[in-house]
């Protein structure tokens, strides 16, 4: 078939016509390539590209219908409540700082009693349904099944966890009172019930003295209420208007695709039914002008409300107390004592910007793509409102592959460096295909691994106790970050090793016999000659590892946490040991999920193009350094 | 890139596409019933109740079934990829005229009533909340345990991913339509917010009723309330789950909606922890 | 520097203690990453092998490697005996004990029975993209090394070789799902909706229509031959270089054409060549999760792919399970516990053991040959 090529084509002109044939066929198949290169980029953008005039239309009506506006207000109100947060926290914090005793007593007696209830709870269901099922109490089955019972109690009563603020006479009074315990029994056993009550009663002994700081409190939490009750009375009005808009934009758009679909039927009567739909889609414009006014006219009822709420919590913060004896307590009071004056600003801030606030003012498509690019928050498929700002994903891919290199680099070039120069032959072929078989296993195996081993051990680890000046520790998330960049480390160490292991192999033995000649050691020939002159060799490594890296999809979805927001850095290293997202975790997360031509999908393909560009430039740069090798 | 380049492409591609184009054709033939949905209702209760279906005598029946999330329902019912779709949530307005556009026109078939329960950690010490409480916790207001009574910790939510349907219908019923807090984490599907939750001391998510005995968890009463199916009327967080079919489905399809609302059916729903229609 | 050599003696031993040092570190740092290789793989191994061998004879579990995946049920009977069923045999179990309750059921998806749809899955999704790729790889291949010479051709296409070896997997998901699923030509007499054109052809109500092939076996296959290309290429590129470029110039001497020349002297001299370094790129193939996930893969499937087909075509129509979108699904969406560990580490083992043994044999392989052959 080859052979048939388009009659005008030249080789046919010329007479050449079997090995010109050939030829050509083998030519095409080299174009593939270029043919799937183009189709990835053509594609990708024909995808993506209507994502920002679509995102653009979402962001008016955003503002259109108003919702812009009630952020405006939802603002400070957020912040309002945050602050709020940490005042209950340190509240609490001070108090239970204070019970910490009676409080961790609580929990021992408490976590003793759940460990044996979940040991002796199959045969103790079995028995309560059967009873409940009104079998002979004494039949042989019962009999048997309390036998059970008793070999599974004296089991979990054996493996009791330690309690160490219990005393030795408690403990043994709480593990008699178990043994003793009917099967049918339902209530707590004692101690439990004394210990939650002693607990109960030191909460309230301590929080006696806090009375005036929980009265601050609660002035704080409901001087907000104004302010709440504005909010929700406008988010009300503004659903609405987008609702309306919406569906006007759906139903613009069903009309053109059913009168589309009308045209292309051959059945007269169907075509008639769809005119018929098309028409009655056509819906009246939805009312925006009469609710904007409306919201309008609240302008400075809104700016009234953040005033006064300005006044109130200015004098309420006043009074708080300057510093709590428990460092926990104190430590969040501090927080709310540096918040303060920023939600204070914040408040004096709003009623100008509700003044200034206009929802004609329009929405350039260059606000989309900042709001893309700079956006720092994702949030889909929510009631109120769709945003898609890239920054968390990339800020997770990012911090996924500094943990990767961190961890990946030294031992891929260590490695590297070490089976070159020292090892000798016999542990090369030891080394190399363990290596090797490294870069063999899928990723998916390795996320695997993730989930069901590296993250729970992980978290174990980081709650031993004198691990705890590890900054970040204890672990919250099983998995997060560093466990992520654990395991891709482990799949880019292959690459990193075997490039760096070619760049040192290919520095000429001259340099080494030259180095050797003028007298260097082993050690001296090897990091003063032998490693500069693979520089940029390793460098190459590194950049390709790299891509590998930020490209890699299964083990960040399973493993990175899926928490799309960008860690809070105030916890400095530890930020690393939170759970984030990534933006090739995102595609495979969403794609599945969403409407096709949506702008949801198109913001998944716009990833895609970033993805394409950010590997393809890190492998560019790399290959030039390739080039640049002086061997 | 020369033009002639695309020819012996295209030719292999044209080849490909007539088998594959036969393919399609008689693809809509075949005896298999495909459903696509809800994850509440696709992980547990549908697979049990087609593999009840198949042996009550309807063994050539074979089910296709992907549980991504209510909202890919109804573009595959649209598609005709899906014969029914299964949902946790009702139709929204635009779902039903984009399969009107596409000729299909949609019958709710309601199959059962689900709870959402909120679970903690079985040692936590929290043993209630109240729907106040619930609403600020998931809207990111209480951010540690000891500020509803429990044990000092940070608290880590737990939701489902945006194409479920109790993510939406949870903003809805629990949270007044507000936002999840970035801090939230979304999961797959109810088990794996299940298991996330037992590891997880500080743990809190929301799962079917289904889901909520999962062993290392507890569900809360809310305002009193006790998440068991006796108390679906008093609960807060109840809804009805359905199954989407075209008005006209294929004589499978109906067969196997008509095997739900049969009363070995409806036990099985009861069995795998749903509330049966008539029991309401 | 009056003495040399005594300078040189007093060097050695402070620096000596620090060189050892450092070739402690880097073995450490060596021995570091092969032994944690060596641990994750022993852990697989400890936790899947008992799945799939048993200490009596035949000594493989094949019913792990034969049966369909099911749900799988844990209950106990009213003697407080545990059984563990997968759902077929849950059935009958009830029906023979129709008049007995049952206690504390559990289910877990996808981790009864056996796993051989995925392993079926994979075999046809390997196969199918190899062919894909082997075919337009060996081609291109001979073209780049038998007929090209210096051209703006020939350097955009080893540009495009090396740019598309560096594209991330998801993004060939993206791709494989944009076009193969939604785009490619079809010979359909109903044109869906989502299609960019059709082409009425005048025959019947037939018409070309650009509205893809589906999540499918035959785009995952697409999808994945269009991933693994430039693999193949270079490596084909290679094996055809090998060959000393005196057969080609005594073949052409004796008058044979260029076309003879490759087919009688070069293809036969690297054809193994080609296939054991392509065997590493089927490791690949068959690892990949991310760009089958929207074009080929379904996480439950009743049938084996050829099952139940009107017609042979149809298996290239459908969509089946693959062994790593099975492992993701068991990992992402049912918990770990003591009665879904089987299926898990079950089915890493065996998909491990699938891609290990790949790789194994092209090194093999590609030893032996090079040992073999001898210009």
């Amino acid at each position: 078939m080859a052979a048939k090529a388009p009659a005008l084509h030249r080789f046919t002109r010329q007479g050449i016509s079997l090995e010109g044939g050939i030829r050509f066929f083998f030519a095409s198949n080299a174009g593939l390539t270029i043919v799937i290169l183009v189709l990835i980029i053509a594609f990708l953008l024909k995808e993506g590209l209507g994502f920002f005039p679509g995102y653009r239309r979402e962001l008016e009506v955003y503002r259109v219908a108003g919702l812009e506006f009630v952020d405006l207000s939802r603002g400070p109100l957020t912040s309002h409540e945050q602050l709020a947060s940490v005042l209950n926290r340190a509240y609490y914090a001070e108090i239970n700082g204070r019970a910490a005793k009676e409080l961790k007593r609580m929990l021992e007696s408490s976590e003793l009693f759940n460990a044996y209830s979940e040991g002796v709870a199959p045969p103790r269901d079995l028995i309560l349904k059967n009873l409940e099922n009104g079998v002979d109490p004494n039949s042989e089955m019962l009999v048997q099944l309390r036998e059970r019972f008793a070999e599974r109690q004296a089991r979990a009563l054996n493996s009791l966890p330690p309690t160490p603020h219990l005393t030795i006479p408690e403990r043994a009074a709480l593990v008699a009172d178990l043994r003793r315990r009917e099967v049918t029994a339902t209530e707590d056993p004692a101690l439990v019930t004394v210990l939650a009550d002693e607990y109960g009663a030191a909460r309230q002994r301590f929080a006696e003295p806090l009375s005036g700081f929980r009265e601050v409190i609660d002035s704080f939490e409901s001087a907000g209420s104004d302010l709440s009750d504005l909010v929700m009375d406008m988010t009300e009005t503004v659903t609405v208007t987008k609702e309306a808009i919406q569906r006007a934009d759906i139903l613009e758009k069903d009309r053109s695709s059913l009168l589309a679909a009308a045209a292309n039927t051959k059945d007269p009567a169907e075509r008639e039914r769809l005119t018929a739909d098309a028409e009655a889609a056509l819906a009246e414009t939805p009312d925006i002008a009469g609710p904007m006014q409306t919201l309008m006219a609240r302008k400075p009822d809104c700016a009234a409300t953040h005033a006064a709420l300005r006044e109130a919590l200015a004098g309420i913060t006043a009074k708080l107390p300057s510093s709590l004896t428990r460092p926990e307590a104190n430590r969040l009071l501090q927080a709310a004592h540096k918040g303060t004056p920023i939600l204070l600003a914040e408040l004096a801030a709003a009623p100008a910007r509700i003044n200034e606030w206009r929802s004609d003012k329009p929405v350039p498509l260059s606000m989309a793509i900042r709001r893309f690019l700079t956006g720092k928050d994702w949030v889909t498929g929510g009631e109120w409102q769709d945003f898609y700002g890239i920054l968390p994903l990339f800020v997770g891919s990012l911090m996924v592959s500094v943990v990767a290199l961190i961890i990946a680099i030294p031992l891929g070039i260590g490695a590297a460096i070490y089976v070159n120069q020292f090892s000798a032959r016999l542990e090369q072929s030891l080394i190399k295909p363990v290596i090797e078989f490294i870069q063999a296993i899928p990723s998916v195996v390795l996320g695997f691994i993730g989930i069901l081993v590296l993250g729970t051990v992980l978290r174990e680890v980081s709650q031993v106790e004198w691990l705890a000046w590890v900054p970040g520790f204890p672990i919250e998330e099983r998995l997060n970050i560093f466990t992520a960049g654990c395991l891709l480390a482990l799949m880019s160490i292959p690459t990193i090793f075997s490039l760096a292991e070619d760049a040192l192999n290919n520095v000429p033995a001259a340099y080494a016999e030259a180095s050797d000649a003028l007298g260097a050691s082993r050690f001296q020939t090897t990091f003063r000659v032998i490693v500069p002159a693979a520089y940029s060799g390793m460098l190459v490594a590194v950049l390709l590892g790299l891509g590998r890296v930020i490209g890699e999809t299964m083990v960040v979805l399973l493993v990175a946490g899926n928490r799309i927001k960008i860690p809070d850095f105030s916890s400095g290293i530890g930020s690393f040991f939170q759970p984030a997202h990534t933006l090739t975790g995102i595609i495979a997360q969403e794609l599945g999920e969403v409407p096709l031509g949506s702008v949801h999908y198109r913001a998944l393909f716009v990833v895609g193009i970033l993805l394409f560009v950010i590997v393809l430039g890190i492998n560019a740069t790399a290959h030039r350094f390739f080039n640049r090798t002086p061997i | 890139m020369r033009h002639p380049n695309n020819k012996m492409n295209t030719t292999m591609k044209y080849l490909t596409t007539l088998m594959t184009a036969a393919a399609l054709v008689a693809t809509s033939q075949a005896q298999t019933l495909s459903l696509k949905g809800s994850d509440t209702l696709g992980a547990k209760l549908v697979p049990q109740l087609a593999e009840g279906f198949k042996a009550a005598g309807n063994k050539n029946v074979k089910f296709e079934i992907a549980a991504e999330g209510s909202t890919t329902a109804f573009p595959a019912l649209a598609n005709g990829t899906a014969q029914l779709g299964m949902s946790s949530r009702e139709i929204k307005d635009d779902e039903t005229t984009f399969c009107r556009t596409k000729g299909i026109i949609l019958k709710e078939h309601q199959i059962c009533y689900d709870m959402i329960c909120v679970i903690v950690n079985k040692n936590s010490p929290v043993s209630k909340l109240t729907k106040t409480q619930v609403a600020k916790i998931f809207t990111g207001q209480i951010k540690d345990w000891s500020e509803v009574g429990g044990a000092p910790g940070k608290i880590s939510i737990y939701t489902r991913n945006t194409s479920s349907g109790t993510y939406k219908d949870w903003q809805k019923l629990a949270m007044k339509g507000r936002d999840y807090p970035s801090s939230s984490q979304k999961l797959a599907g109810n088990e794996q917010i299940a298991q996330e939750v037992s590891k997880n001391r500080n743990g809190i998510g929301y799962v079917g009723l289904a889901y909520s005995k999962t062993a290392g968890t507890k569900a809360l009463p809310i305002d009193g309330v006790a998440p068991v199916a006796k108390n679906a009327k008093k609960f807060t967080y109840a809804r009805p789950c359905y199954i989407y079919a075209p008005e006209k489905p294929t004589a499978e399809a109906a067969a196997f909606l008509g095997y739900i609302d049969s009363p070995a059916g409806q036990d099985i729903v009861r069995k795998v922890g749903f509330i049966p229609v008539k029991d309401l | 520097m009056q003495n040399p050599e005594k300078l040189i003696r007093k060097g050695l031993p402070r620096g000596h203690l620090k060189d050892l040092m450092v070739k402690l570190l880097l073995g450490a740092a060596t021995y570091g990453v092969v032994i944690i290789a060596l641990l994750l793989f022993a852990k697989i191994v400890k936790d899947g092998a008992p799945v799939l061998f048993k200490a009596e004879a035949p000594f493989v579990d094949f019913g792990f490697l034969l049966d369909k995946n099911e749900t799988l049920h844990v209950f106990d009977d009213s003697q407080g005996v545990r059984h563990q069923l997968p759902a077929s045999r849950y059935n009958e179990y009830l029906t023979a004990h129709a008049d007995q309750p049952i206690y504390n059921e559990q289910t877990f998806s996808y981790s009864g029975g056996g796993i051989v749809g995925p392993i079926v899955g994979t075999i046809l999704l390997t196969l199918g993209s190899m062919i894909l790729a082997l075919f337009f790889g060996v081609s291109a291949a001979i073209y780049l090394s038998e007929y090209a010479k210096q051209s703006p051709f020939i350097h955009a296409v080893r540009l495009a070789i090396l740019n598309l070896a560096g594209v991330p997997s998801i993004v060939f998901g993206l791709f494989g799902f944009a076009v193969f699923v939604l785009a490619v030509p079809v010979l359909t007499s109903a044109p869906a909706d989502r299609s960019l054109l059709t082409i009425p052809l005048f025959m019947g109500n037939y018409v070309i229509s650009f509205q893809g092939w589906n999540s499918s076996l035959i785009a995952g296959c697409a999808t994945l031959a269009c991933m693994i290309l430039p693999v193949v290429i270079t490596a084909s590129e290679e094996s055809l270089k090998a060959v000393p470029q005196g057969f080609r110039d005594a073949a052409l001497a004796m008058g044979a054409t260029r076309w003879q020349t490759i087919r009688k002297t070069v293809l036969p001299f690297s054809l193994p060549g080609i296939l054991t370094s392509s065997l590493l790129a089927v490791g690949r193939v068959a690892g990949e999760t991310a760009p089958i996930m929207f074009t080929a893969a379904v996480a439950a499937k009743d049938d084996l792919p050829w099952e139940s087909l009107a017609n042979p075509f149809d298996l290239l129509s459908s969509q089946v399970q693959a062994l790593p979108y099975h492992i993701y699904t068991l990992a992402a969406r049912i918990p770990a516990s003591e009665y879904t560990q089987r299926a898990q580490y079950g089915s890493v083992f065996v998909f491990l053991i699938l891609v290990a043994s790949l790789s194994f044999g092209s090194m093999l392989l590609r030893a032996k040959l090079r040992a073999r052959i001898k210009w």
